[in-house]
This record gives C-alpha cells, structure tokens and sequence, in this order.
C-alpha cells in the first residue's frame, strides 16, 4: 500500500522494495527469507527459531559479541519473526546508519559462523521457549488453534515441539539453511528515509549473484483437528476459535475485512457489545484477521472464568453465524471508517510501511497503493458484505481452549 | 514543532506540539489519579472508573459512546497505572475535534448503578486473566512487597475482594475528588490547529469545577524482603527484583535509564551476555520506572527451577562487579545509542510524541522539545553513572519469585 514505490531486482532474483517516508529521520528495513515453518522437514519443529538464533551468534570476521556490540553502536532496533512461510530479520534506525546495517546483516544472512558451541545455546534457548509457553496460556492456545485451523504443514507452532528439537543436530541445521536461505525469493524492503539509488548500488555488491534457485513449493496435507482441550489449573479457560475466511487475493478479500471489522473491529463492534458489554463474560475478547498466502482465517480470542467459558463460546458462535443475517449501514460504514483510518495511521510508520510491502509483494506479486486499498474498502456495501458471507457461511470452526474446564463445541 | 499552552481558568492544562507533516493527530485527556491515590478500602477504584467512563453519560449510553468513538475511526484507548489514568486517540485531523468532544464529555460519566454491576464482572475477569500471566503476575506482587504500606505498592486492579466490596457511591465520591480539572491536562499532538482545538477545550472543559486532589508524595528505599510463592501449574521461575532509583522529577532519571539499559537491555547488556545468551534463562530485563517523587530499578527473569540458583548468583555478580568497576565508556555510548534511536522513532508518530509531552507536563510541568530529550541522553557520562551507582546499590533489592512447587 505504497504511495510512490521503489523497485529494483537483482539478476538472482532477490526483489528489491522502497517506500519513502516524508519527514522521518528513521529507516526501517527487513529481508523476507524463505524460510518459514511450513518448508521445514519433518521432525524439525522449531528449527526456525534456532536459526534466527544460531546466524547471528557470529558472522563475516566477527564473534556473537562483536557482531552483537556492532549491531548496537548502530542503535538499531531489532526485529524478528518467523511464520509460515518466511523467516523476517530487520530494523528500524537512524538513517545515516542504513549503510553499516546493511553490511552487517548480509555477513549474518551470506557469511553466519553457524558454530557447534554456540548451535547448542541457540537450541536450548529455543526449548525453554517453548517450555514458557506452558506458563502463557494465551499464546499456547492461538499457537495450537494455528495448527490445528490450517491443513498440514502451514499452522505449524512457530515455537516448536520439544521432542523434535532435542533431536536436532547443527549439521541438519545447517543443511537446512543452505536449501532454505534462497535469495532469489528473498524479498528486501526498506521504508523512510532513504536514497534508493544508494541501496540498490550496496545490494547488488553485497547480495547479487547469477543464480537463480527455485523455491521449495509448500504440499498441503489435511487439517488436523476440530476441538483440543489443553489442562492447565489456572485461573480462567482461554478460548481460541477460528473459521475460514478468503484470502489476500481473492476478489471477496474486501468483504471479507469489513465484515471481521462488523464482528470486531471497534467497540461497538458486535463481539465487543455481546460479551463483555451486555453480559460481562470477559475482558479480553476479540476478533481478527488472519492471512497466509495459501489459506486464511478469522481468528478469536476470548479469557474467561471457567463457569462463564461456556456461554461465552456459545454467544461467540451465535455472533459468527448471526453476520450473515442482518448488516445495519451504520455498521458498514463504521466498519469501513474504521479500516481506512487504520491503514493511513499505520502508514505513518516506517517500520509497519516495511513490513506491509514486503508483505503485499510476496502475497500478490505486488504492492497494493493506498488509494487502491481505499478505493476497494469504499466499494463495499451492505449487499456485497452480506452475499459474501451468505457464499461463505461460518459453520465449521476449529477450537482450542487451555484452562481448568472444557467446553462443549 | 511549535508548542502551545493555555491554563483555564479552574486549573485544567492545555498543551499542544503541532507537527503539520504529520497525517494524524493524537489527543490525550491525563488524569493526575492512579492506584496510590487509593485507600485500602477502595483499592482498584481509579481503573473500574476508568472502564465506568466509558458507559455513558446523561447525554450517552455505553453504546452510543463505543458508536460515537468508532464513527471517526480513532484508535482510542485508556489505561491505569500507580500514577495516572490516561485516555487517548489517535485519529486523522479531521476528526480530532470530534473526538476531543467526546472525550470531554465522557468526563462527566454517569456512573450508572447497573452499569457498574455488569462492569464489575469484567474488572474481575481482568484480574483473573493478570493471574494466568506470571510475568504480569510477579511484578504486581513485588511492587507490593517492596513498597509495603506506601501507597505505591497499591495494585492497580484492585482484588477480587476489594472490588466486590466496591459500591458505586465511594466511586461517585472517588471521581468527585479526583476528576479536577487542576489535577488533569489535556495533550494534544501531530497535524491541528491550535485555536479550534483550544476553542473546543474551553467551551466544553471550561465549567468544571476546581477541587483540592492532594497526593501523598514520600520517597521509600524498598523493604528489602525475600519471598517466593509456589503455584502447582506454573513451569518456570519469574522472578522480580526491585531496588530503590531516582523520581520522575530528579535529573538523574536519563542517567538511570541509561544504566537500567547497560544492565538489562533485551539485547547486548549484562544481564543479556551473562544470562541470556548463555541460555541460562530466557529474559532477562532491567527497566528504570521513573514515579511522582520516588522510584525503581525492576528486573525480570525467567528461567527454569534448576538454573534459579545459577542465575541468581551471576545477578549478584552483575551488581558487585558494577560496584566495584562501574561501566565502560564502550557500554555507556552503545546503550546512549539504543536509548537515542529509541527516542527518535517513537516520536516520529503523534501518539508517540503525545506520551512524553502529557508525561513531561504531569511530573515536571514542563515542556520538553524532542531535541532537550536526545541531549539530557547525550551528555550522561561515566561520572553521572559511577554517581548513581554509588547513590542506589542495585544489589540491595526486594526479590519475590513465582515458581513451580518444589
């Protein structure tokens, strides 16, 4: 959703993206690596976070320490994630040190150390990772809800399975990064202030090559559950409920983003209103979008005490299947009100504006404009939200929930 | 960046930074009243009158404030601390007015009996959802330990007992003597116009009545206690250390947050080469908490029971050693550097430029540029740290941990 975008891709096929920012004195950039959960092997569940771990334990000529102090005397903001698909290293900084980062992070993602030592602290950081979610309830359930909702490999836990990480050796490691670390389907983009002509001339000394390598497609397996419940004794049943929805590409995405917005997008929005305005079942409920190129989801949350879990999932069902019904114009036009004001006050920062070209680009082979995205909220009516979701009924929803008591689904 | 003031006549602060490149604006009504503003009895009242001003008005019912707010597609929320209760908005320019309307209107609140009963149950849900979140969970009964009967160890929630007990009236009385407009400042940042936001202010604000809202302002060094509490299904150690540290007011809060940084930053810090990447515990953090005229060092760390003696002992280590040898220049300008960068992005939006203008005019009363900000940052130096060290020992700290049974 660029205002002006800048493109350039290099002749192994590493894409390029800018947008620029008036008035920031901050650059935030990031590299999208093919690398998400769902290429992995089987039986390597949380090999992806060991390897944001383990590449930048030492890189290029430096060790973790003097890789890590060079990275901080730049003030640089890191930021990392992984998801499905992509492994994302980034940050966002001051301007006049893009040109430093960017030599430090092609050592970290062309030239990592990738040492035995330093391989076993990144894999037993990785497990006790997955050790806290036992202590985070409300993460555990969405992370189960993700890989119970979407059909094998794609809802993989991003945290990892314990077994599967005992079992991972820094050789496996490291074949993994060899195949996975594809830059002809690495996406790089930058947003705020910065010279793209400068970029582009660092990049391709830094990253070009002549090869270009095909990715490894991702194989859909079967979705593998309808309703988990995970004991835990603590204080309320956290609720996680997801149904299907369209995705980035479709022609009914818009519709689909007004309506999540109907269910849950403001407080007046009706999961807000039902549960915990009119009846008080909860404090933390809501509703949102969840997108992955292959499938998408609407994803709910809802923490309550457990002689309340009932209701409240009963009452979240009722709202999913009474959308269809009935839609007031006020609603649709908060709805949209809501969205566009959203997207332009998110534009305002340059570490969301990297993140969402990146994003649009490897989603749909290219970056929506603003006014695009807005010209498209506009056109939705009460009619086309309503026939969409009359084409897509919510009747199957997968559910998860943690806490001292199940649910009947 | 062009600063403006005006102070009504009963007291209440206006303060706008108008930035006209930026595409929104952000609004924030600052209430000088939080949870150590509490007596026992009423212990969680500043954050139920928080959710209860959202339920309407003589004007508005609970659903035509949500619709109203939503109609303008602000990004609006409050939130309760020790120290204040804040409500704010970002929202693009041509809706700022709107929304500054509402918000003065929901500060007169109805407080509305049945209203309250349902709200009630959400507040309790609230408080049950910060139990199944221990790192929450231990820092709101550390700062009870260290602070003991000083009313900063009040919990802003509140219990489930005190908030059963919590009747509507000692909520009416509560907002009565807090909700002052010379107790409040309205904060305004990003793309407006100065004269029809004041102009707003003053026709909707300009009638509420002044009222004595005294707090309690007492320095405390931290009772120095060791506690752990055991619950059944908990599978990591969280552990919370609290240490006395300079006031919001004090000038060595840059220098504090600086070394709070060397210390326990999230990367490249003591705590972090020592404890983190040697995956001795996965977090460990250290935070300055600056508060009205008193304040903390607070560490987190989270590790398995096993690493727990392991981990403390290298803590301590951390804190000899910071005694004994202060930092390195080296560590003094790489924290600078996050700090600064820090600063400067986050400022870049309205919301974030908002923040620190109500918070600099609440403790200091005072504007603050951007730029007064990043040089307070740049010159801390060694002397100003080893200063500090000197003054607060953070190794003498209240410590209470959550853990599994042993």
């Amino acid at each position: 959703m660029a205002e002006k975008l800048d493109k350039y891709t290099l002749n192994n096929g590493l894409v390029l993206l800018g947008e620029p920012l008036r008035q920031v004195a901050s650059v935030a950039f990031g590299f999208m690596i093919p690398s998400g959960v769902a290429r992995l092997p089987e039986g390597c569940c949380g090999c992806c976070n060991v390897i944001s771990d383990w590449i930048f334990r030492g890189a290029g000529n430096k060790n973790s320490r003097q890789l890590s102090d060079a990275l901080d005397s730049l003030g640089l903001h890191r930021a990392g994630s992984v998801n499905s698909s992509h492994i994302s290293i980034g940050a966002a900084l001051e301007a006049s040190n893009l040109s430093q980062a960017l030599d430090l992070y092609a050592d970290i993602i062309l030239r990592h150390s990738l040492l035995p030592d330093q391989f076993q602290l990144a894999k037993q950081l990785a497990i006790d990772a997955v050790r806290a979610l036992d202590d985070d309830p409300r993460q555990k359930v969405m992370l189960k809800l993700r890989e119970q909702f979407y059909p094998n490999p794609l809802g993989r836990s991003t945290a990892g399975d314990i077994d599967q990480l005992k079992s991972l050796t820094a050789q496996k490691t490291k074949k993994i990064i060899t195949h996975n670390f594809n830059l002809s389907h690495t996406i790089f983009c930058v947003a705020g202030k910065y010279d793209f002509d400068i970029v582009v001339e660092q990049m391709k000394n830094l990253f070009e090559t002549d090869n270009q390598l095909p990715v490894k497609q991702i194989h859909t397996g079967e979705k593998t559950g309808n309703y988990t419940h995970i004991e835990n004794e603590g204080a309320q049943v956290h609720i996680g409920l997801m149904t299907k929805t369209v995705t980035l590409a479709d022609k009914d995405y818009y519709n689909a983003r007004v309506a999540v917005s109907v269910l849950s997008g403001g407080m007046s929005a009706r999961l807000f209103t039902e549960v915990r305005e009119k009846r008080g079942l909860c404090y933390a409920i809501g509703a949102r979008y969840h997108g992955l190129k292959e499938a998408a989801g609407i994803m709910c949350y809802a923490g309550t005490t457990p002689d309340k879990a009932q209701e409240t999932l009963d009452v979240i069902k009722d709202e999913f299947k009474r959308l269809s019904h009935d839609i007031s114009e006020d609603e649709i036009q908060r709805a949209k009100v809501g969205l566009k004001a959203s997207l332009i006050l998110s534009s305002e920062s340059t570490s969301s504006r990297a993140a969402g070209i990146a994003t649009d680009y490897y989603m749909l082979g290219k970056v929506r404009t603003l006014d695009e995205i807005k010209d498209n909220i506009e056109q939705t009516t009460v009619d086309s939200v309503l026939d969409y979701l009359r084409r897509n009924i919510f009747e199957d929803f997968t559910v998860v929930t943690v806490g001292p008591k199940k649910v009947k689904v | 960046m062009e600063f403006k003031k005006q102070i009504l006549s009963n007291g209440l602060s206006v303060i706008g930074e108008i930035n006209n490149s930026a595409k929104s604006a952000a609004v924030g009504f600052f209430v000088k009243t939080g949870s150590r503003d509490e007596c026992k009895e009423i212990n969680g009242v500043s954050h139920f009158l928080e959710h209860m001003l959202f339920k309407g008005t003589e004007k508005l019912s609970a659903l035509q404030v949500n619709e109203a707010f939503d109609k303008t597609g602000a990004q609006f929320n409050a939130f309760t601390s020790e120290e204040m209760t804040v409500f704010y908005a970002a929202v693009l320019p041509e809706y700022l007015i709107q929304v500054t309307q509402l918000w003065a209107e929901i500060m007169k609140p109805s407080l509305r009996i049945e209203d309250f009963d349902i709200e009630k149950n959400v507040i309790k849900e609230e408080i049950a959802m910060y139990k199944d979140m221990p790192n929450f969970d231990v820092i709101d009964r550390c700062r009870k330990l260290h602070f003991d009967s000083h009313p900063c160890g009040n919990s802003v929630l509140g219990t489930d007992e005190s908030i059963t007990n919590l009747t509507a009236l000692q909520m009416r009385g509560y907002f009565a003597n807090r909700y002052a407009p010379n107790n409040m400042t309205v904060a305004v940042a990003g793309n407006f116009q100065w004269d029809k936001f004041i102009s707003t202010i003053d026709a909707d604000c300009s009638k509420w009545k002044t009222q004595d809202a005294p707090r309690i302002i007492q320095d405390h060094s931290g009772n120095k206690k060791i506690e752990r509490i055991e619950k059944a299904n908990l599978s990591r150690e969280h552990i919370c250390l609290m240490s006395p540290a300079v006031s919001a007011q004090d000038p060595g809060r840059f220098a504090s947050s600086v070394l709070a940084a060397i210390i326990g930053d999230s990367v490249g810090s003591q705590f972090f080469w020592e404890l983190v990447d040697k995956a001795l515990a996965e977090i460990a953090l250290m935070q300055f908490v600056a508060m009205d005229g008193t304040g903390l060092f607070c560490s987190y760390i989270s590790c398995s029971s096993e690493n727990t003696p392991k981990v403390l002992d290298i803590v301590k280590n951390v804190f000899d050693n910071l005694k004994s040898s202060g930092v390195t220049e080296k560590e003094l300008q790489t924290a600078k550097n996050k700090i600064l960068s820090a600063l400067v992005i986050k400022n870049e939006l309205p919301m974030g430029r908002l923040a620190d203008l109500g918070f600099n005019w609440l403790y200091l009363k005072q504007y603050r540029h951007i730029d007064d900000d990043i040089n307070s940052i740049k010159s801390v130096n060694q002397k100003d740290i080893h200063n500090l060290i000197e003054q607060y020992d953070s190794g003498e700290f209240t410590q209470l941990s959550l853990g599994p049974k042993k």
